[in-house]
């Protein structure tokens, strides 16, 4: 017999992938109509390519890809444990990242301290940028909703402005796109190349594999213990779960609105650390917007827990990374897009429907125990 | 079964064999219920004794897996409420389902409105209720709020509307639960009109002291089938409650005074405002000494809910609140319950549970910041299952293990974890709202005992009830609170629950007795 | 209850399923729908070794403007030069632009074309890595040996359009919507800016950004375009100018919405021809071309004749890498004092400033 615990992570996790299918069901008439073969487009996603070097490239690039979107899920997932919608994920880590990026190209300091105090420099701007909406919602009673929406144009907007002013490095002449002044060597994340040149594989071209790869798994393991295991995390789960039991328990709701959002805002902003420390070495028009957006799905995806985040990471990462073969197929890329958008709104409709599940599982088996109704199918 | 009445028309409902399995539990087996037309029929059992889903079934919310249905002689399947509806049969639950901001009218006719032209046909609507209320002596004005209303005008309003809608058969769940005595009585004088006209009633409950008043037969259901069909003469309430749970009926009496002279808890001038209404708390002072229990009377939504929540650190209210002489004022919920005060909440699923998680991790809510939940910054799980398994043991919280998640639960498991979890740590204070609230008759038994015996081990407790037996029988000191304010210090020695529920409603004043310490 | 809501969704997968079932048979007979789709992309065409790719910001394909100008001088190419093609378009964020690279390198194409400023650095990394392989990059410079650098003289462009629209506005007053307040697109309002009131000194310009610089949306949001449009309609203005990618449509909407006598200029390509609704093709009274497509196709042509990169090439009025359209004849009247403006600009007689 098979525990409790054990059997409710099993039938939610099959949840997930009925929902992964389905979607894939779904999308394959979208490719349908789009004129291509399902059962091609479906094999062009696993295509990687024919060289070792070409197939290292997009597994390389599919890595990287899930692992800022592993950081962006874990740090809306943070809000998310008690229902505070942390929209925000977006304006926080872009200010981090301008931040940090211009902190890191002004200080020339020996590599492990400089990494470092890129990284804290990110995390406490994306901390105080979360701390604004926190402050809103507890003393002005502002839904984080709307104010983390509206801090979004305006990080959008004062990035626009401090990457072209204040913060504005040295421009090549003739280029058009602005950043910040180049991170020193020292300021460079290494690359995790020798992952992957350890099994004689050749080593990826460009930036390689991040090595902020290490970094995001500790922020995983990190956000797992406090979560999960601590005193902390229990506060935040039974805030999310009944916020009148918590407060009736002694939990601050103040406190706790403050603590998440923040939390949730430092882990924002390391979700653009690898790009800028791994390859652009500074912030600039072309850095990668949009991936908090991106979060929230992952994190729906991945039910606000660590690991299936990482999984759902890795699931987005690969859909992503499977547009390019899919265009060299003829298949428009929209299909990726259309596919990512089916498994969310079907891992929402399949998370309600387990969650039932599990729960009349839960009650059935003790009624079963005990041959009596519970209180629950009374209701 | 046995005919009582000699029908000269068919049985309103007649229930043969209805046998209801959940997946590895049955419910109902081998029900057997004959109801004769124009009579209140009671149908009594213990809490989980299968009298819900019963009812479900006759109210076509679930379906039986063997068994037949009759309505007047004639078969009936039905698939939804709306075929049972059709049929005449209507509901009355137990928790009011009525809008608030809207009028009595409005409720009534809501979901069955009288259209004339496509358009609301107010007036048409308007004669109907003041026929129906005139003919069956239902009192109520239809254009009143029902925020504004009483607990038994609301129970008139519902009934009103399953009548308005045609029924001929009411089912009324634990109609009681909420009245305090005059409104039962009240409530039993409509019901007797009800019948007059020809209607049936189908009465469920626990209280056995009134369904041998107001019914003309009882079916007894225990264990998920009928085992008796009696009628209200040849049965006593002792035998009544031996044929639901085979054994004597427990009492609430405390036995010896244990009451020291210590005060625990003293409240003074506790005064909650709320703008342009009444206030919730008006001058409230009161003491608790260790050892003992002081119960408070009054009528739901008096000010019982924010008194215990001031004192908790829930709410914020002026005056003082001193613990063991420590003045309390500043505290927030955290430190109170760090002081030793235990909570059991009025509402489990609001403020006393996470349904959606484990056993253990109830355990530890509440209790996050103490051992044995608590090692530093981590939450000790194995010590949390552990002492969840001693609760479950010591409390007899019959669950598959402390995993389980708390909905799983049936009510009075629920609330005897709860209980259990309060009662731990040793509280110097308990806060007890309806501590015996839905919990079968055995489990009462044992909450009582526990409650007894950590007052003789020096325990203070603010009992909240609406069970005024209990109030009587377990307090030593007992207040009535009646809008915000302490209207009457009472003996429970010499008091019956007639005369403290017109306490409760005001209806007695007698100086002598009035007056707050 | 619960029985019948967990039957809808399961009913859904059950269909769901269905449909993947019916869809993969059509798959398996109706190869000559696919067939279709590919030889779009120009496989089946190519006569040469020629093998041109080339990949597009986000936005990508359809904006009837800047990146459909490229496209349309890799059609050339293909047409012309009978090459095989390959455009390929980023995800949404566009994170993976030096993906979008090396995989046209991977797959043999040779000539590479990067559409768009944003494609800058990662040109400039795989350039290095595909040293045999020619690049070139659109509106920035070049960045390496093997990389060519096409960019535009926006600025003088537009200094015709203004010069265009202050001759033709009636209320001396217009109108300028940007899509992103980037660098590249104040070059676009510097010049017209420059142009209009070079022309009537006191003419009123009411300058729009729909989004700020690193927010691409703005190249994505007709509802904004059409918003800031007309707004500026109503305040009297009757010739708003455009450069705002796909939102320029919505200026379009504005501006045939506004009634008569009101106008808008489009940019890039000629949008009186591409864009496909023939009400507002009637209210585009010229257009500022931008003529990649002859960046794009040259490129290809002098890369086939083995042309090495290392040099940025201007298109300015001189190449006619700009200039205004005429579609519709709506500025035959005043093409005078426009052709007079062009040539001081070549002269250097008039010195049009790239920056507001």
């Amino acid at each position: 017999m098979i525990g409790a615990a054990l059997r409710r992570t099993l039938i939610t996790a099959a949840g997930v992938v009925v929902a992964v299918l389905i979607a894939f069901a779904v999308s394959s008439i979208a490719i349908r109509v789009a004129g291509a073969d399902p059962f091609a487009a479906i094999a062009a996603m696993f295509d990687f390519g024919v060289r070792p070097i070409d197939q290292v490239d997009s597994v390389t690039y599919w890595i990287n890809r899930s692992v800022a979107l592993f950081i962006a899920g874990l740090a809306v997932a943070v809000g998310f444990r008690m229902n505070l919608f942390n929209i925000g994920v977006e304006g926080q880590y872009r200010m981090a990242a301008l931040v940090s990026a211009f902190v890191g190209g002004q200080v020339l300091l020996p590599a492990p301290i400089h990494l470092t105090v890129i990284i804290v420099v990110a995390m406490a701007a994306g901390g105080l940028y979360a701390l604004v909406p926190a402050l809103l919602k507890v003393y002005r009673g502002v839904n984080e909703v709307i104010s983390t929406i509206m801090l979004n144009f305006v990080a959008i907007g004062l990035a626009a402005y401090l990457v072209r002013g204040p913060f504005s490095g040295r421009r090549e002449a003739g280029r058009l796109a602005t950043a910040t002044p180049e991170l020193p060597p020292s300021g460079h994340f290494p690359d995790a190349n020798f992952l992957i040149t350890m099994f004689g594989l050749p080593a990826p071209r460009g930036a390689g594999l991040y090595g902020f790869i290490g970094v995001a798994l500790v922020a995983g393991l990190v956000i797992w213990l406090l979560l999960e295991r601590t005193r902390f995390g229990f506060e935040v789960k039974a805030s999310g779960m009944n916020s009148d039991a918590a407060v009736a328990s002694g939990v601050d709701p103040r406190r706790m609105v403050i603590s998440a959002m923040v939390l949730s805002g430092m882990v924002a902003g390391l979700i653009g650390l690898p790009e800028i420390m791994g390859r652009n070495h500074n912030y600039g028009t072309s850095f990668t917007a949009g991936l908090g957006f991106l979060g929230i799905a992952v994190a729906l995806l991945g039910r606000n827990k660590p690991v299936g985040i990482a999984l759902a990471a890795l699931l987005f990462g690969f859909l992503d990374r499977a547009g390019t073969p899919l265009q060299f197929d003829g298949i428009p890329p929209a299909v990726v897009e259309i596919i990512q958008g089916t498994i969310v709104l079907m891992v929402v409709i399949v998370n309600e429907v387990t969650r039932r599940i599990v729960l009349r599982w839960e009650e059935r088996r003790a009624a079963a125990r005990l041959g009596e109704v519970p209180a629950g199918a009374a209701a | 079964m046995t005919d009582t009445l000699a029908p000269t028309r068919p049985p309103a409902v007649e229930l043969a064999g209805i046998t209801k399995r959940f997946p590895g539990v049955v419910a109902n087996h081998d029900v057997e219920v004959t109801v004769a037309p124009g009579t209140v029929h009671a149908i009594v059992g213990e809490n989980g004794a299968g009298k819900s889903t019963l009812m479900k079934i006759l109210y076509g919310m679930q379906r039986p897996d063997k068994g037949s249905i009759r309505i007047n002689g004639e078969v009936a399947d039905f698939r939804t409420p709306a075929d049972a509806i059709a049929a005449g049969i209507g509901m009355v639950h137990q928790h009011f389902m009525l809008a608030d901001n809207f009028t009595v009218l409005e409720n009534i006719i809501l979901g069955a409105e009288p259209a004339k032209a496509g358009r609301l046909d107010r007036k048409a609507a308007r004669a109907r209720i003041t026929a129906l209320s005139g003919a069956h002596g239902l009192r109520v004005d239809p254009d009143r709020l029902v925020e504004d209303l009483g607990v038994g005008d609301r129970q008139r309003v519902e009934i009103l509307k399953v009548l308005y809608r045609g029924a001929r058969i009411l089912i009324l769940d634990e109609p009681t639960a909420v009245l305090v005595p005059q409104e039962v009585e009240e409530l039993f004088g409509n019901l007797r009109e009800l019948v007059a006209e020809g209607l049936t009633v189908i009465f469920i409950s626990h209280k056995l002291d009134e369904v041998l008043r107001v019914a003309d037969a009882i079916t007894v259901i225990r264990r998920g089938t009928t085992v008796a069909s009696v009628t209200p003469g040849e049965v006593t309430a002792g035998r009544l409650a031996e044929l639901m749970i085979g054994s004597e009926l427990p009492t609430p009496e405390t036995r010896e005074s244990t009451v020291t002279d210590t005060v625990l808890l003293k409240v003074s001038g506790l005064t909650l405002d709320q703008p342009d209404r009444r206030r919730l708390l008006d001058d409230v002072s009161f003491e608790i000494h260790r050892g003992e229990i002081v119960g408070l009377a009054g009528v739901e939504g008096n000010g019982q809910s924010e008194l215990i929540e001031a004192i908790m650190g829930i709410r914020h209210a002026t005056g003082a609140i001193t613990l063991d002489g420590v003045d309390m004022g500043g505290w927030p919920t955290r430190r109170r319950r760090e002081a030793g005060i235990g909570y059991i909440p009025e509402d489990r699923h609001r403020q006393g549970l996470l349904l959606e998680a484990s056993l253990w991790e109830n355990r530890v809510l509440g209790h996050q910041t103490v051992r044995p939940a608590r090692k530093g910054i981590w939450i000790d799980r194995k010590a949390a299952r552990e002492d969840t398994a001693r609760i479950a043991e010591k409390y007899d919280v019959r669950a598959p293990g402390v995993d389980t998640l708390a909905l799983a639960l049936s009510g009075g498991n629920q609330q005897k974890l709860i209980v259990g979890r309060e009662m731990s740590g040793e509280p110097k204070l308990l806060i007890a709202a309806h501590p015996t609230r839905g919990v079968d008759i055995g489990a009462q038994a044992v909450i009582w005992d526990h409650l007894r015996d950590a007052r003789a081990a020096g325990l203070a407790v603010l009992l909240i009830s609406a069970d005024l037996e209990e109030l009587i029988g377990l307090s030593d000191t007992l207040h009535v609170i009646l809008r915000g304010r302490l209207v009457a210090r009472l003996d429970p020695g010499d008091l019956t629950p007639e005369r403290l529920g017109s306490h409760m409603t005001g209806a007695a004043a007698e100086p002598d007795e009035a007056g707050a310490s | 209850m619960l029985r019948i809501r967990f039957g809808k969704p399961a009913l859904g997968a059950l269909a769901g399923a269905l449909l993947l079932a019916i869809s993969a048979c059509g798959g398996g007979g109706g190869g000559g729908g696919d067939a279709a789709n590919t030889g779009a992309s120009g496989s089946g065409a190519a006569t040469s070794d020629l093998k041109v790719g080339l990949a597009f910001d986000i936005g990508g394909r359809g904006d009837k403007s800047f990146n459909d100008s490229a496209y349309a001088g890799l059609m050339r190419a293909k047409d012309e030069l009978k090459a095989e093609v390959k455009d390929l378009s980023p995800v949404g964020d566009g994170s993976n632009r030096g993906e979008l690279l090396r995989r046209l390198a991977g797959a043999g194409f040779n000539p590479i074309i990067g559409v768009g400023f944003a494609y800058a650095g990662d040109v400039e990394t795989v350039a290095k890595e595909y040293p045999d392989v020619q690049f070139a990059i659109v509106d920035a410079p070049s960045s390496g040996p093997n990389v060519t650098g096409l960019t535009f003289a926006e600025h003088e462009g537009s200094y015709l359009a203004g010069v265009a629209a202050a001759l033709k506005s009636k209320s001396g007053h217009l109108g300028f919507v940007g899509g992103v307040e980037s660098d590249l697109i104040r070059k676009f309002e510097a010049g017209f800016v420059k142009g209009a009131k070079d022309t009537k000194p006191d003419i009123k310009i009411d300058s729009k950004y729909l989004t700020p610089d690193g927010d691409f949306k703005g190249f994505k949001a007709p509802d904004k375009g059409k918003t800031a449009a007309e707004k500026m309609f109503e305040d009297g203005a009757d010739i708003v100018y455009h450069a705002a990618g796909d939102s320029g449509l919505g200026v379009f909407q504005a501006a045939a919405a506004a009634g008569a006598g009101k106008w808008a200029i489009g940019v890039d390509s000629d949008q009186a021809q591409t864009v496909k609704d023939a009400a507002l093709q009637k209210i585009i009274m010229t257009s500022m071309i931008k003529r990649v497509d002859n960046g794009v196709f040259e490129f290809v042509k002098s890369a086939q004749g083995g042309a090495k990169g290392g040099k940025t090439i201007s298109y300015d009025l001189k190449l006619e890498g700009v200039g205004l359209a005429t579609t519709g004849d709506h500025i035959s009247d005043v093409q005078d004092k426009v052709d007079e403006a062009k040539k001081k600009i070549i002269s250097g007689e008039i010195k049009v400033p790239d920056k507001p």
